[in-house]
């Protein structure tokens, strides 16, 4: 092999262009075909009415009419849309203040960073599938964990799953207990941080909470910026989650966890309006474009 | 003086406080996992206890029931096995393939000129913006267009080129010295020779961060073999779970063993190289 590729000298340039061109051929077409293409697609059909077995039709903007304001054909779509938005509202939040604390500790502490890392991104790196299959038998109302240990207190827990009131918290708590991303993001933000800034203002007099509240939080705004922007674009996209804890009971009581993507997913894959479904699809492409342009935005707009 | 030194660190009370907090919290974090795996080695006539129970006691004699039926029962569900099987393959299959093509790709884009290699780049760059779901449905008519549809080809032909993954492996690419090609080019070796013995032996951190992200992605994955399989005998372990989990009569013990079997080979190959993927976190997440 080795022989047979001296072949001596070769007009450099061109060679290494074909080469180069080689290279980078099966991600190009690769590209191209899955990627590319379907996005052309995907807003092709938003426009257009399709059942998936004969042709597609146009049909104009009246995919999104529907989808946005005609509540005879989709009466949950505004259901969905208030639960991924109050999912978000609670998960978010929930996620990167657990990680924040974990990270702010595993600084703090000496000894342990390692294990105490590993055990909070245990959570992130398992199964959507089996997340949703171990909390639903934690959420059980009469014999789950936590009402379990609830009962042991005294309190009565609550049906998690149950309840409509209850569904989006007991979400969030799970999205509490993934924060291991955030705790990872946050230590890098942390260990960022001059320590000779701590020193200055210990010298200042400045107490530990004061440096918490004036050096910490402001030196990691770029840092929570970055993880409440990747948190919303992902909590508008639970599906996984949802679709396991619920099982045939699509959406959950009163659809209290019809999320967004699982709208989504009922609309284009169980009912096969795949226009529908593409519209919904760019609506959400939209609102994370959105998103993301505002936060961009508003971190411009405070000196940091 | 020494109170100076010390205001780089937090003092020793506030340590062990931080400590004591964070082994609470870890504690908390494990719950689910614990609870998991107890319930996992119950009798099915154990696992119903008003009280938690943590061991797997008999729940008429208080004497140790510990069973490993759970295991051998889940494996003798039909599907679930078959299940194991398909997920198995799905990752043998993609996994190599895939960190593959990105390295080839990203090698290309970070070291070799040639026309058009920008323009290309952010291009394929620019489809990292693109949420999956916005293309889900175009995509799953392709696939089956393809005569992929219900069926393993289906779950890794459209996986097989990440371009975050190609991105990863320009940058790592990019940090390699100018000279590093120099002298295999003098010696005659063509691209490809310097790429497989020269280039891709140093990009070892980048194929280890890459490796393992992509088997945990694609072992976890639920949403593309949803739509794309409908056959039972096509599942993935996640599918049998989901599955298993919404039967009509609640058997949390097989559950939480099916789950104990997703959760493994993952959680294995994370505590293995658990180092190189958060630090592979941290700077990919901040870049």
């Amino acid at each position: 092999m080795v022989k047979t590729r001296r072949a001596g000298v070769r007009s450099g340039a061109r060679s290494e262009a074909v080469a180069g061109w080689l290279f980078i051929t099966p991600a190009v077409a690769h590209t191209l075909v899955f990627m590319a293409a379907p996005a052309v697609g995907a807003l092709l059909l938003s426009f257009s009415q399709w059942d998936m077995t004969s042709a597609p039709t146009w049909a104009g903007l009246d995919n999104y009419r529907a989808v946005l304001f005609d509540r005879d054909l989709y009466p949950d779509f505004l259901v969905a849309v208030r639960v991924t938005a109050y999912y978000a509202l609670l998960a978010v939040p929930a996620s990167l203040l657990t990680g924040f604390v974990q990270a702010y500790l595993i600084d703090a502490v000496r000894r342990g960073q390692g294990v105490f890392r590993l055990a909070f991104y245990l959570p992130m790196i398992t199964a959507e599938a089996a997340v949703a299959a171990i909390w639903k038998w934690l959420y059980d109302p009469q014999f789950g964990l936590i009402n379990g240990l609830l009962g042991v207190f005294g309190a009565e827990g609550p049906d998690w799953l149950g309840e409509p009131a209850m569904v989006v918290p007991a979400l969030a708590l799970i999205a509490a207990w993934q924060s291991g991303t955030a705790m990872i993001i946050f230590l890098a933000g942390l260990k960022g941080i001059p320590r000779n800034l701590y020193e200055a203002a210990e010298v200042d007099g400045a107490r530990r909470r004061d440096q918490l509240l004036r050096i910490t939080i402001p030196l990691l705004r770029p840092t929570t910026f970055y993880l409440v922007i990747t948190g919303v674009i992902g909590a508008l996209q639970v599906f996984g989650l949802v679709y396991v804890l619920f099982g045939r009971d699509i959406g959950g009581p009163e659809s209290a966890g019809l999320t967004y993507v699982l709208q989504l997913y009922v609309t284009g894959f169980r009912d096969g309006e795949m226009g529908a479904a593409s519209a919904m699809s760019f609506l959400l492409f939209a609102v994370t474009i959105m998103v993301t342009a505002l936060q961009f935005r508003l971190l411009r707009r405070e000196p940091a | 003086m020494t109170r100076h030194r010390a205001a780089a660190r937090p003092p020793a009370v506030m340590r062990a406080f931080a400590t004591l907090v964070l082994v609470a919290g870890a504690l908390v974090a494990m719950a689910p996992f614990v609870w998991m795996i107890a319930t996992s080695f119950k009798q099915p006539q154990d696992v119903f206890t008003p009280t938690p129970q943590l061991l797997p006691l008999s729940s008429e004699t208080g004497a140790w029931a510990g069973t490993f039926d759970n295991y051998l029962a889940v494996f003798d569900i039909d599907g679930f096995t078959r299940a194991f099987v398909n997920s198995v393959l799905v990752v043998v299959v993609l996994v190599p393939a895939k960190v593959l093509l990105a390295a080839m790709a990203g090698y290309a884009f970070a070291r070799i000129r040639f026309p058009g290699r920008d323009r290309v780049f952010a291009m394929i760059l620019a489809t990292i913006m693109l949420p999956g779901v916005a293309l889900l449905v175009p995509k799953v008519f392709l696939t089956q267009e393809l005569g992929m549809g219900d069926s393993l080809s289906g779950l890794i032909v459209p996986s097989l080129v990440s371009a975050f993954d190609i991105f990863l492996f320009r940058q790592f690419f990019l940090t390699l010295p100018q000279e590093l090609e120099e002298a295999a080019k003098i010696d005659g070796a063509g691209w490809w020779l310097i790429f497989r013995k020269l280039a891709l032996p140093l990009a070892k951190p980048a194929l280890a961060v890459v490796t393992i992200t992509a088997f945990i992605f694609h072992w976890n994955d639920f949403l593309w073999p949803l739509v794309i399989l409908t056959d039972q005998e096509k599942y993935t372990l996640p599918l049998a779970l989901q599955a298993l989990a919404s039967g009509r009569v609640a058997q949390p013990h097989l559950v939480m063993a099916g789950a104990v079997v997703a959760v493994m080979p993952v959680v294995a190959v994370f505590l293995i190289f658990q180092r190189r993927i958060l630090d592979g976190i941290q700077f990919t997440g901040l870049k």
